[in-house]
């Protein structure tokens, strides 16, 4: 089976700063694999660079079999990736339900009309809890209903690949336990493919079947969470050297 | 809302009706106010499309009714005045297409003093051409009947105000409106936004370059200065932003109410009227962001009882 996503020595210089370095690992459909680093790890250029927000410096970035390099954010996300932004981005002046039928109309979904991007929407809507609001503008939301805003635009894309980042930084314990169900039911039932970046450190372990480590731009380790938790360069690089 | 509907069709059928039968019944003076409204009607509604519907706030509009004008002016009597009316806007699109790519890399403030210096740079190009080829000025004879270009422009208005009405309901407005609140989350949920907003500015020019070949020919005098002034652009701002909202109404309520106010004071008291003006923009962008359509809206909203207010 081919990799759904398969990043392949991929870099990103800044100048002379150096965010991510010589980085490949793969995501097969219908895995769930979550993005692990410290800040500055370069966790959120690696999205960038994955969904044509940036450029990779070096190295190739493979969809679906398919490179691509070199294709725009909007390109990207027609071939079926959709991203959240770890800083909320919503339309804030058009209603919830508009920022939504945004994503149905000119994301891979292709809806042609208001009536068909409805269809899709709706049932986006009630999965993330939104149905309530939807006549709402999005500046009205509270941080939590923001990013499950963010999610539900990316998954109305049509996208078959969903890249979220830190969609549970913020919230409460309840939210992210609520999150986290809303996240696995995503995956269940509209057979997505989740690439996820998270800081809360539980809530990555209990959903992730495969964790990527980030450590300076560089890939530290790959593995289950029980690897992980238990990788010698991993406890070093959070918890420092014992000694 | 079906109420309000109603009051918008009935309104806007008998100011249309108006509008049109003023030839017939009214004198020169009258059909003058009435070409003026129709004129600012295609010129806001043709802003409004860019504008509005983007966030990128044109202070250059007058660009596109000036090489109209002047394509109509240089062409006088060697091409049919119909054919030199497409050709304005052909010109002015034309123009958008070439422009529009660099220009609508910057937004905010920057395209606002880009778009300014855009208009002011054409003008004083044509100025220099002109004044190199020995003309000052030009002198127009054979223009057409004033009800003939009356009526030219009750076209151009009407165009302009279905045009707008179209983009805000389509789908390509659904985008504009997107990347007006965020560009990079809208081109990361697919939305084409350089082609979108180069497609938005050529729409936009279209008709503001067919008024100007129009009202080239309304005076007989012909100067270059005149047809690129920017009082044209700050007007039509203006008119959109007491106007309101981002559909077709609020650029009808806007021109209407600050046209017949600047006919009420302009030949009575020149200079209050300036300060008349000014005054009521503060006020607007103040009070009112939302123009007289969100003052509308909100009246509507008020007078409805609080439970049909809670309902959806």
């Amino acid at each position: 089976m081919t990799a759904l996503l398969s990043v392949r020595g991929v870099g990103k210089r800044f100048g002379g700063l150096t965010a991510l370095a010589d980085v490949s690992f793969d995501v097969e459909p219908g895995e769930l694999v979550g993005l692990m680093g410290a800040n500055g790890a370069g966790k959120t250029t690696l999205f960038s660079l994955i969904a044509g927000n940036a450029r990779p410096s070096s190295g190739d970035i493979r969809y679906d079999g398919q490179s691509i390099l070199g294709l725009r954010a909007d390109q990207v996300c027609r071939l079926g990736i959709g991203r959240t932004y770890q800083i909320v981005k919503p339309f804030p002046a058009l209603s919830v339900l508009d920022n939504v039928r945004t994503a149905a109309l000119f994301g891979k979904a292709q809806a042609r009309t208001a009536g068909e991007a409805d269809a899709l929407v709706r049932p986006v809507l009630d999965e993330l809890g939104l149905a309530g609001v939807a006549d709402q503008p999005a500046a009205n939301l509270t941080l939590s209903a923001q990013k499950r805003l963010e999610i539900a635009r990316a998954v109305a894309t049509g996208a078959r690949l969903v890249l979220l980042d830190e969609v549970m930084a913020g919230l409460t314990p309840t939210e992210v336990a609520a999150m986290l169900a809303t996240l696995r039911r995503l995956r269940a039932e509209r057979g997505l493919t989740l690439l996820v970046i998270e800081h809360v450190m539980r809530a990555l372990m209990d959903l992730c079947g495969r964790i990527v480590v980030l450590h300076h731009g560089q890939l530290l380790a790959e593995g289950t969470p029980a690897e992980i938790g238990a990788h010698p360069q991993v406890l070093a690089a959070y918890f420092g050297t014992p000694g | 809302m079906n109420a309000s509907r109603r009051a918008w069709t009935l309104g806007g059928l008998a100011g249309a009706a108006a509008l049109l039968a003023l030839p017939a019944f009214g004198n020169d003076y009258v059909v003058g106010v009435g070409l003026t409204v129709l004129m600012w009607i295609a010129l806001t509604q043709s802003w409004c499309v860019l504008s509005k519907m983007t966030g990128y706030v044109s202070l250059g509009h007058v660009v596109f009714y000036g090489l109209g004008a002047y394509l109509v002016v240089v062409t006088w009597q060697q091409v049919p005045l119909a054919f030199a009316v497409l050709g304005a806007g052909l010109l002015a699109a034309a123009f958008a297409a070439l422009v529009g790519l660099p220009v609508l890399r910057v937004r905010g403030p920057y395209f606002v003093i880009l778009s300014f210096g855009v208009s002011e740079l054409v003008k004083f190009s044509i100025m220099a051409a002109e004044s190199a080829s020995g003309t000052a000025s030009r002198i127009l004879f054979g223009a057409p009947d004033l009800s003939v270009i009356y009526y030219a422009m009750a076209a151009l208005a009407l165009a302009a105000t279905l045009l707008l009405g179209w983009v805000s309901r389509s789908r390509f407005g659904h985008g504009l409106r997107s990347l007006r609140e965020n560009e990079e989350a809208a081109e990361t949920l697919g939305v084409p936004i350089v082609r979108l907003k180069l497609l938005a500015f050529v729409l936009s020019a279209v008709i503001p370059g067919m008024v100007g070949g129009v009202m080239a020919t309304r005076s007989t005098y012909f100067v270059v200065g005149q047809v690129f002034d920017p009082m044209v652009s700050i007007t039509v701002i203006a008119m959109a932003i007491i106007g309101g909202g981002d559909d077709a109404k609020g650029p009808l309520l806007g021109v209407v109410f600050l046209a017949l106010l600047s006919e009420l004071l302009w030949a009575r008291a020149p200079l209050l009227y300036m300060v008349i003006l000014g005054a009521i923009l503060i006020v607007f962008v103040l009070v009112l962001p939302n123009g007289l359509a969100g003052l509308a809206a909100r009246g509507r909203t008020a007078a409805r009882p609080p439970d049909a207010r809670a309902a959806p």
